[in-house]
């Protein structure tokens, strides 16, 4: 066992962090509180290969393998101050991306994969329903036969990138007697089409850069083509998805937990209190060493459940232990940031408020950390 | 790897991880394991990176129905027309 960044991997992190911190981070605060989502931003991760990293050349990506994939986020999460736009990456990357590239017909990774990799398409994943988040398969969204392919009815809330997105991925219901498995299929649904209407956009607390909204879909004809990894194949699609997601995105996480700490760290060296820099009061140290902890056992994590992913045929334990974990440390490292600047880290100039906001979340996405819970009591035959 | 082969490890697989404490002659080839509500969804998938490790097979997506999982006897056909088309 070899814990360590191989040559490769140490210079794609470098030069992914080396791009974050000079092209990303600027205006951050005036984007999150206009809640701008800029598109020239996301053409330029793009461009350094970030919207298609496990794909391979030949589909338009650079083909990383798994591990590297979450090496590369992690990097763009320690260096990029806008974790709006880092979500929106990975949901399109590992929600979208990753399933077509994975379970998509030869035509079908030949139409999308080169466009959402080179930035000129965007995806969202369209699953969540205003009656149904957790329960995923008291969705009402229907595709029902009809000519030559489908009629797809229904809405889709929680879209991430969904007021944004070129084409989504969208979970319907083909056959409820099936049940979960079975019944339900993805289709790949293109916004051009008639019927597809891009409804409210949701104001957030946090990722506020990151667009979210609701999918409309009335009478929206798509033809079998579309179907995505098979009728009937939507919820294993939709749980490999949720492997990769749990695995990756919360990679983004370890580096910004990484980014907090230095940023604790340094500002306690210089903040001077009752005749000494604050770093020397076992209360900030301790709080600080915990931090330190949390990302060490949160990236050993994230790359065990990262690395698994092309070893496993299925890693859903490893990512729930991994995706619990990591959220759960992000929020009470953001916290325990904005505690240790005190009444600075309430303002909004010194960032680390944004860091909390953006940090609740992680709790509720990818499957809230109760699911998370369940999921691991599940594997462990309770 | 044939049928009786696969029957006899995936009911053993099934009484030890779903079914604890059931009697084995209560498990037979027919009982209705999706819609008689013994796998629930977390379970199917369970039971499927079982089969997939243990059998050398990769399930698709859309094989992942209650034609091929419904029943011992189902998964055990279902298993060897994979193993025997790869």
């Amino acid at each position: 066992m070899d814990f360590a960044l191989n040559e490769e991997q140490r210079i794609l992190r470098s030069q992914i962090l080396r791009f974050a911190q000079d092209k990303l981070n600027k205006d951050v605060r005036q984007r999150d509180r206009d809640q701008v989502f800029q598109r020239e931003l996301w053409g330029a991760c793009a461009q350094m290969g970030l919207t298609g990293l496990p794909v391979p050349q030949a589909y338009g990506g650079p083909g990383l393998d798994s591990l590297s994939t979450a090496i590369a986020i992690d990097a763009l999460g320690y260096g990029c101050e806008d974790s709006g736009l880092v979500f929106s990456i990975c949901a399109h990357l590992l929600a979208c991306v990753v399933p077509i590239w994975k379970f998509g017909t030869e035509e079908q990774k030949n139409r999308y994969l080169p466009g959402l990799c080179d930035g000129t398409l965007i995806a969202a994943n369209a699953m969540s329903e205003p009656e149904s988040g957790s329960d995923a398969f008291a969705m009402q969204t229907r595709a029902e036969p009809h000519g030559d392919g489908f009629l797809i009815n229904g809405t889709k809330t929680f879209v991430s990138n969904g007021p944004v997105a070129d084409v989504a991925v969208v979970f319907a219901v083909t056959d409820r007697a099936k049940g979960y498995f079975g019944g339900i299929t993805s289709f790949l649904v293109d916004r051009a089409l008639p019927g597809y209407l891009v409804a409210q956009k949701f104001e957030k607390m946090g990722l506020r850069t990151s667009p979210i909204g609701e999918l409309v879909f009335k009478d929206v004809f798509v033809s079998k083509d579309a179907v995505l990894g098979g009728v009937g194949g939507g919820s294993r699609l939709f749980a490999h998805s949720m492997d990769w997601e749990r695995a990756c995105l919360f990679a983004s996480h370890v580096g910004t937990m990484e980014r907090l700490l230095e940023k604790a760290v340094a500002y306690t060296r210089t903040r001077r209190q009752s005749g000494q820099a604050i770093s020397k009061h076992q209360a900030v140290a301790h709080k600080i060493a915990d931090m330190k902890m949390q990302v060490e056992a949160a990236r050993l994590l994230v790359y065990k459940a990262a690395w698994g992913l092309e070893r496993s045929q299925s890693v859903s334990l490893d990512a729930a232990v991994s995706k619990l974990f990591v959220s759960e440390s992000l929020v009470r490292t953001t916290l325990d940031v904005v505690q240790v600047f005190g009444g600075y880290g309430f303002l909004s100039e010194f960032d680390v408020e944004r860091a909390v906001r953006d940090a609740i979340g992680s709790k509720l996405y990818s499957g809230t950390s109760e699911i998370q819970r369940n999921i691991i009591a599940g594997w462990l035959g309770l | 790897m044939n049928t009786t082969q696969i029957r006899t490890m995936t009911r053993d697989f099934i009484l030890k991880e779903f079914l604890p404490g059931e009697r084995p002659e209560n498990l037979t080839d027919s009982t209705e394991l999706i819609s008689g509500g013994i796998l629930d969804s977390l379970a199917t998938l369970k039971l499927v990176t079982y089969l997939e490790k243990s059998c050398g097979i990769e399930i698709a997506p859309d094989e992942l129905v209650p034609e091929n999982l419904n029943s011992i006897g189902h998964i055990a056909d279902f298993v060897q027309s994979k193993q025997a088309s790869t």
